[in-house]
């Protein structure tokens, strides 16, 4: 047995974020770890890779009682991980980060730095990623992180890899890349643990797996013998039912219309219109220009050419000032980052955008403000202690769902969601799901840019489909994964073909 | 929570140990200690919004000398008192607008923007001047910085009414609340729609008023427009703020903080005045309460995120 765990506890202040977590690795299997966010799936694994310690339990490597102080020394073990928010040096390059803290040294200490960026380049190559070694990392999307974050660990040699759902921003060649390079660890007798959401990865990556709820292990077994729906079962601990499936509305008026937006190479002659009442979908690949669009729109980056209306007036926008006084609302795919003040508490973060409402001549409203708060976070069921609980704390699923309700709150009628489902466990995406439906059947128009092409099959009215900065076409809402691949990857006539 | 009472704490003991120093409790002392604080804590105040945004202003010592000396400058040519005040806080308000005004527009950082305007205000003060002091004010003025109100230093009243506003400020209004989230994530706070810049400058604005009548109590104390007066001040106040436990990094800070902050530097000089301890050492007991302080901060947050 490579690496075992018994009943590891760990507590934050007076949050218990583990109660007894057991795992077992061998060498030479790919062990998934489920469960829905806040199950402490992190937790386990940052334990193991020595970025925490454990409150209690056993850890034992090799049959080695184990206690790692640092990322160091579970380094110095075999132990690597690939993070889920990048963990990079951000004004270094991809292969001075890929070999960052085991750098070759020549002669009184420097640093061979040609011969490592040879080396970085070599390894990129290798495995065919769209990266350089040469680049620097503040230069790449989350997903271009990622891959460097996967050279990083399979650099350092490791012979137990965890990937903390490496592959939730990555495209679907490169997803299946990463499961290449899982199995060659596999062969090469090597322990992955793979933290994942994504129930339809799971059969060609894995050979066991453990679900954990609410901080213990409930499930460990083969693969092979439990069944989508058991599983989903262990994870939630109730039957989820059938998949999510969206009574489509009758289209409104125009909300957004946007008409030959062009910006540079990044975005081409985009044009659309979104009604009110309807779920539109964006896809593409990474790099198509979706985010870009929706940045575009609300007014974070000035376009050349082109222009848009809001419920048919046309909308000039200088900065997200304006496009929230239009009535957009952009839930953006970065939450940690650029959706919330996580420090900040869940009320403060819920009324941020609506201050202007609950206030008089500047001056805020307490009793309004408290009112709002609690409405939104039973509203959308936000599971906290209470307003005042830093948003940090909270489960990905429960922060998407305030950024959601800061603007329902503040009033938007047009939403931009980019990536909704992000790093959300199941029950949390059927959610966002409902709060999108029922936003739209208040009148609100949606914009829903997503790389889960189930996901947009299950909830958009209709598809838009971008390929490198145009619109590739569109597609009704009950389509097939395959009709949209073909657009997002192929020209027009290879697709027809 | 101990943690985040240890300020106090300490304010608690220092005040308590030095109640056994001979002529601490004297009235004399007492009100000479808050004359000397109050012109600290009220730029401090001005220092602990900007500090939650995120921000820093190097300039404070500056602006205060070219509040003091524009502010006595008008009343040397025939202004009343109360317009001379105004004036100086003017004054104050203008160069803080500049401040923020730079750092939202330019998108410098403001430690950049601040030490450059340190250099700026502080030449212009002197080019102002000439380099020469102005002594020809009226003889109320010397009300604001040493006079009485109801047995307590004027000084006292004011630095009260103006931690009252700033605290009404930071935790009623909008202001307040954008301020924490700017400091906080600047990106969330852009994102979110807020007019980031125009806030920002605000921030900066009320702080360089504050610092603006803080320069017109000094002026008022010495009963002079000094040029020179306010080297090296940015710094007490940025220590006020932090030793209160307010956050280099934005989104963090409280005016009660900043007060009980701004305190213990001046019992601590006082202290060491009244034992006869060497000025030179008093500067370096200071540095290691800083250091102290927000170390202790930082053991207090790593043990709860």
């Amino acid at each position: 047995m490579l690496l075992e765990l018994k009943s590891v506890q760990k507590r934050f202040g007076g949050v218990t974020a583990l109660r007894d977590g057991n795992l077992t690795v061998r060498a030479g299997e790919v062990h998934l770890l489920m469960g829905e966010n806040g199950a402490g799936k992190s937790t386990l694994m940052k334990i193991v890779a020595g970025m925490q310690r454990s409150d209690g339990g056993h850890m034992l490597l090799r049959s080695h009682p184990v206690s790692f102080a640092s990322p160091k020394e579970a380094a110095l073990s075999g132990i690597a991980m690939v993070h889920q928010e990048s963990l990079l040096a951000p004004h270094l390059t991809v292969g001075e980060n890929i070999y960052l803290g085991r750098e070759d040294l020549g002669p009184f200490g420097f640093v061979k730095r040609s011969a490592m960026m040879a080396r970085a380049a070599e390894l990129i190559e290798f495995h065919g990623f769209p990266l350089k070694a040469d680049w620097t990392i503040d230069r790449l999307s989350p997903a271009g992180r990622q891959l460097v974050e996967i050279c990083r660990a399979i650099a350092s040699g490791a012979s137990l890899l965890i990937f903390d759902e490496p592959t939730s921003s990555l495209s679907e060649s490169e997803t299946k890349e990463v499961f290449t390079i899982v199995s060659k660890l596999k062969e090469k007798g090597a322990g992955v643990i793979y933290i994942t959401h994504r129930l339809e990865e799971l059969r060609s990556v894995g050979d066991r797996v453990t679900v954990l709820r609410d901080g213990a292990t409930v499930h460990t077994g083969d693969l092979k013998d439990l069944s989508r729906a058991q599983l989903i079962q262990h994870m939630v601990g109730r039957d989820l039912g059938a998949l999510y499936s969206r009574q489509p509305l009758p289209a409104g008026k125009p909300m957004l219309e946007v008409n030959h937006l062009t910006r540079g190479k990044l975005l081409q002659d985009i044009s659309f219109t979104l009604k009110a009442g309807e779920i539109v979908g964006l896809a593409g690949l990474m790099g198509a220009g979706r985010t870009e669009l929706c940045r575009a729109i609300f007014g974070i980056d000035a376009f050349d050419s082109g222009d848009i209306r809001v419920e048919g007036k046309p909308l000039r926008v200088a900065s997200p000032c304006d496009a929230v006084a239009a009535g957009i609302a952009l839930i953006p795919e970065d939450r940690q980052k650029t959706g919330l003040a996580t420090q900040l508490s869940v009320g403060w973060n819920l009324t941020l955008a609506s201050l202007g409402a609950h206030s008089r001549a500047g001056i805020l409203q307490s009793a309004k403000l408290a009112a709002t708060e609690k409405k939104y976070i039973e509203l959308l069921r936000i599971k906290t202690d209470g307003p005042s609980q830093k948003s940090v704390r909270l489960s990905g699923g429960n922060q998407q769902k305030i950024v959601i309700a800061k603007w329902v709150a503040q009033g938007a009628r047009i939403f931009l969601f980019d990536e909704p489902t992000r790093g959300i466990d199941v029950g949390a995406k059927t959610e966002v799901f409902e709060v999108m439906d029922s936003l739209t059947r208040q009148g609100a128009a949606i914009l829903m840019v997503s790389s889960e092409l189930t996901e947009l099959i299950q909830v958009a009215d209709r598809i838009l489909v971008m390929r490198q900065g145009k619109i590739s076409g569109e597609l009704p809402g009950r389509t097939t994964q395959e009709e949209i691949m073909a657009l997002a990857a192929f020209e027009e006539k290879e697709a027809l073909q | 929570m101990i943690q985040r009472l240890l300020p106090f704490a300490t304010l608690i003991v220092l005040f308590v140990t030095l109640c056994f120093v001979p002529n601490f409790l004297s009235e004399t002392n007492l009100s000479s200690v808050i004359r000397q604080t109050a012109v600290i804590n009220i730029m401090a105040l001005g220092m602990t919004m900007i500090i939650i945004t995120g921000g820093i202003d190097l300039s404070v010592g500056s602006i205060l000398a070219m509040g003091g000396l524009i502010g006595t400058m008008a009343m040397e040519k025939g202004q009343p008192i109360l317009a001379g005040v105004a004036i100086g806080i003017l004054t104050g308000a203008s160069c803080g607008f500049v401040n923020g005004y730079l750092t939202t527009r330019l998108k410098i950082n403001s430690f950049i923007v601040t030490l450059g305007t340190l250099g700026i205000f502080r030449g212009l003060t002197l080019v102002i001047s000439n380099g020469l002091p102005v002594h020809q004010i009226p003889a109320g003025f010397s009300f604001l910085g040493e006079g009485t109100v109801l047995g307590v230093p004027f000084v006292l009243w004011v630095l009260m009414v103006c931690a009252v506003l700033v605290h009404l400020v930071l935790e009623h209004t909008k202001l307040g609340r954008y301020s924490f989230a700017i400091g906080s994530n600047p990106d969330a706070a852009f994102y979110a729609g807020i007019p980031v810049a125009f806030h920002m400058t605000s921030v900066y604005a009320i702080a360089g008023a504050l610092t603006g009548l803080a320069g017109m109590i000094e002026a008022s104390r010495l009963m002079t427009g000094q040029p020179t007066a306010g080297q090296g001040y940015e710094l007490q106040a940025i220590a006020a703020v932090v030793i209160g436990g307010g956050s280099l990094r934005g989104g963090e800070g409280s005016v009660v903080g900043t007060l009980v902050g701004a305190f213990i530097m001046g019992l601590l000089s006082n202290g060491s005045d009244l034992r006869g301890i060497s000025p030179y050492w008093q500067q370096a007991i200071i540095g290691a309460i800083i250091i102290l302080a927000v170390s202790v901060d930082e053991l207090r947050k790593r043990r709860v995120v």
